[in-house]
């Protein structure tokens, strides 16, 4: 039997100028250069300027960034995103683990609907989730007070929206994106070696032990990207109070986040400068948490 | 076996290309797909481009521009768009100077974005002197003309009036046998129906109330209807924030004192939701705020208050006082860069100013029409068996000439979302003090809306375009001289 014979295009001539990898790259780095490095730059260019409406715009320097610092609804919104963050992640990831490892067990008997129902509301639209919580938490009609005031005579006037902002916010969330964050633990919970864990339980090793000394270093690498992707996540927070709050930020500005307050002020006062200003703000906030989230797993794998 | 020969250090790369091949290969790319997609131009039809918003407005216009299009050598293609497009797509193309259709129907907030920056960079054409040469400032109502009016320029046609009236549910009501005629002031309002309150704890399904208020929602917007009721406002004539207005602190504690005091009349149906519906047809809110066109909403989204439900003239806020105010508003706007601004500006008026579109505007979407003259019709006339038959037309026309003047501005948006922070703040003082009495809230009133102003007015007078083109001048203690 003959080998097949190797084709000539795959060797390289000596003199010969290959177009052919450039081409094949060209397309990305067009669309790279035009929808992502030009609106970079000019956004970096539009932080320095004061603009309102079509035709006014002047150079600022560093005045938006220091008017940044003095805004109070600036740091609002900064408080308010990073609490939604810090909620999102420390409740989210946990809890997708947990369902993670549930739905992992090989007896399970209909595992596959299980995963299916948890996944299922990563498909809804976020708008979606925003119109359902608002029907659930309104006040004299919403399907929480009706529940509470059957059960208890609860006041079914109870502004839950107006009370709780925030956990408000963070229950839709995690109610979508749990399942999401829990496809990718039982992705790498799949890929711990079971011959280690079986050691470990021969060498009487109880669950907790195996969990912290087997899966967890298992599953780290997939632990720090889900962390990395929840916290960029939590930091676009936008279309929930946006739906919740009627494009507000909600009462007294609890529900405020970053980017509503950047559209707030990019679409709704006109201030595209200073709108451009809170979005490198968040980019810089942003960076911060990526690297000391990386340092952090660097510690822990050093350890 | 060979290694691969490294090439890096004499300008190749390892297949032998030189390394400027690169960005020469990319930049050749570009061009030839920039070329490309230039040999394709988008479809472009014969005529010029209308937008609107409102699916209703879309109906109303159909057989109108159809009916130009055949008199007519222009032929106009309309689309219906949703609203956030269209304000999208407007601002964008204002900004960018990209082409965006010539004609556009926009409601008050995103017109207002619209004006920003010098006055002859705005994207719209200046109609000033297009409507008084045509005797249209002197026909069209006064007040409809301010929201389109940005330092003395008019950019747009007015579509109506908005007039604001209280729905109320006159079958529980005339049960009782109130006669809401007695009612001349929204203390009358609280005294006269007092007695139809069934007393709140929030654990009964059946309570109800007299006034559909709140601290959130749409309810926001009812604020500003109130405040300019009673001579406060938003913005003045130059678009300058007034929050600290003292009439606005005067509603501000009214109001929050109906909703959170201890004579509570006032709860929330939101507005323009399923639930809201509901609450009104079980009668938790006796009385709405209902401007001309949310009776083509009621009649349409709340069948079953039909012949339930009647409509009063706001109570006012002191004897002898206004009995209407102002919600909502649109107006058609000719682009600066249109090709043929006189025959858009005859079909402009063929849309709004005709006696015939008036009338459909009226039968269709319940909305009277801004111009005066069309107010002896007597289509207003009709009785309205939804209304328990009363003339709505007539009862609209009568208060539209008593509509506050209602002023707009780039800081519109910003000093409403202030205005709902102060409501909520002197909400939670209102629960939290034990004494929500409006004598008792008007000092926090004062003192948040005057927190907000300052506020706002950093916001403004950072804007060193709005203040030289409004010529503000601050006194020492920073504040706007008036």
């Amino acid at each position: 039997m003959s080998t097949p014979a190797p084709t000539t295009s795959s060797t390289p001539v000596p003199g010969r100028v290959a177009f052919a990898p450039w081409l094949l790259l060209a397309p990305f780095f067009v669309l790279f250069a035009v929808f992502t490095a030009y609106p970079l730059i000019g956004s970096l260019w539009l932080s320095t300027r004061q603009t309102f409406g079509p035709g006014a715009s002047k150079g600022v320097g560093m005045g938006n960034f220091s008017q940044l610092l003095q805004d109070p609804l600036f740091w609002r919104a900064l408080r308010n995103t990073l609490v939604f963050t810090l909620g999102s992640v420390l409740i989210q990831l946990p809890l997708s683990l947990l369902l993670a490892m549930a739905l992992n067990r090989p007896n399970l008997r209909g595992r596959a609907v299980l995963r299916l129902i948890m996944f299922a509301p990563v498909l809804v639209g976020v708008v979606f989730v925003g119109m359902m919580f608002s029907v659930i938490f309104e006040k004299r009609t919403g399907m929480l007070n009706q529940l509470l005031h059957s059960v208890s005579g609860w006041n079914l006037d109870f502004p839950w929206l107006e009370t709780y902002v925030m956990p408000a916010l963070i229950i839709a969330t995690l109610w979508q994106y749990v399942g999401f964050n829990m496809v990718y633990f039982l992705a790498a919970l799949q890929n711990v070696p079971q011959e280690l864990d079986e050691a470990a339980c021969m060498d009487g090793a109880g669950v907790l032990s195996r969990f912290r000394h087997v899966v967890l270093p298992a599953i780290r690498p997939v632990g720090t990207f889900v962390v990395l992707l929840s916290i960029i996540g939590s930091f676009q927070l936008f279309e929930l109070p946006y739906i919740l709050f009627n494009a507000t930020g909600g009462p007294d500005n609890r529900g405020l986040s970053l980017v509503l307050y950047l559209y707030q002020c990019g679409f709704q006062t006109g201030d595209l400068g200073y709108a451009s200003a809170i979005g490198w703000a968040m980019a810089v906030v942003l960076m911060g948490c990526a690297i000391l989230q990386r340092v952090v797993s660097a510690k822990g794998e050093a350890a | 076996m060979a290694t691969p020969k490294d090439t890096s250090q004499h300008g190749t790369s390892t297949e032998g290309a030189p390394r400027w091949i690169g960005p020469i290969v990319m930049t050749g790319v570009a061009i030839a797909s920039a070329v490309l997609a230039m040999a394709f131009p988008a479809e472009s039809r014969e005529g010029s481009r209308m937008w609107v918003a409102a699916r209703l407005h879309h109906e109303i216009y159909v057989p109108a521009v159809e009916e130009w299009n055949q008199a007519h050598p222009l032929q106009v293609h309309m689309t219906l768009l949703g609203t956030q497009a269209v304000e999208q797509r407007m601002l964008s193309a204002f900004m960018a100077r990209t082409p965006t259709a010539e004609l556009v129907e926009v409601e008050r907030r995103p017109a207002a974005r619209a004006f920003a920056g010098p006055i002859d960079s705005v994207g719209f054409l200046d109609l000033t002197e297009r409507l008084r040469a045509d005797g249209l400032l002197e026909t069209i109502n006064g007040p409809s003309f301010t929201p389109w009016t940005s330092r003395g320029r008019i950019f747009g046609i007015p579509h109506d009036v908005h007039p604001v009236m209280l729905g109320y549910r006159a079958d529980i009501v005339e049960a009782a046998g109130i006669d809401v005629s007695q009612i001349e002031t929204w203390d009358d309002f609280a005294r006269v129906l007092g007695p139809l309150m069934l007393k709140p704890d929030g654990t009964k399904r059946d309570d109800r109330f007299l006034l559909n208020m709140w601290d959130a929602g749409a309810h926001i917007d009812v604020m500003e209807v109130l405040t300019l009721q009673a001579g406060g406002g938003l913005v003045d004539e130059r678009g300058v924030p007034t929050l600290d207005h003292p009439a606005n602190a005067r509603v501000l504690a009214h109001t929050m004192s109906w909703a959170f005091g201890p004579d509570r009349i006032a709860a929330d149906a939101p507005y323009f939701t399923a639930s809201g519906n509901k609450l009104l047809v079980d009668g938790f809110v006796l009385a709405s705020f209902v401007p001309d066109w949310m009776c083509n909403i009621w009649r349409k989204e709340i069948p079953q208050l039909s012949g339930k439900v009647k409509l009063m003239p706001l109570p006012a806020w002191e004897r002898g006082g206004r009995r209407t105010s102002v919600w909502g508003g649109t107006m058609l706007g000719i682009s600066r860069d249109a090709k043929n601004p006189d025959e858009l500006w005859e079909f402009a008026k063929h849309l709004y100013i005709s006696p015939e579109r008036a009338r459909d505007l009226f039968v269709q979407g319940d909305i009277i029409s801004p111009v005066r003259a069309f107010w002896t019709d007597p289509v207003y006339d009709q009785l309205d068996p939804y209304f328990c038959n009363q003339a709505r037309g007539r009862l609209y026309v009568n208060l539209a000439g008593e509509v506050p003047q209602r002023y707009n501005s780039p800081f519109s948006a910003l000093a409403l979302l202030r205005m709902q922070a102060c409501m909520t703040k002197l909400a939670a003082y209102a629960r939290t003090s034990g004494d929500g009495t409006a004598e008792r809230l008007l000092p926090e009133a004062r003192r948040l809306l005057k927190e907000a102003q300052s506020d706002i007015m950093r916001h403004v007078k950072r804007n060193r375009f709005f203040v030289e083109e409004t010529g503000l001048t601050f006194t020492d203690a920073g504040e706007v001289a008036r």
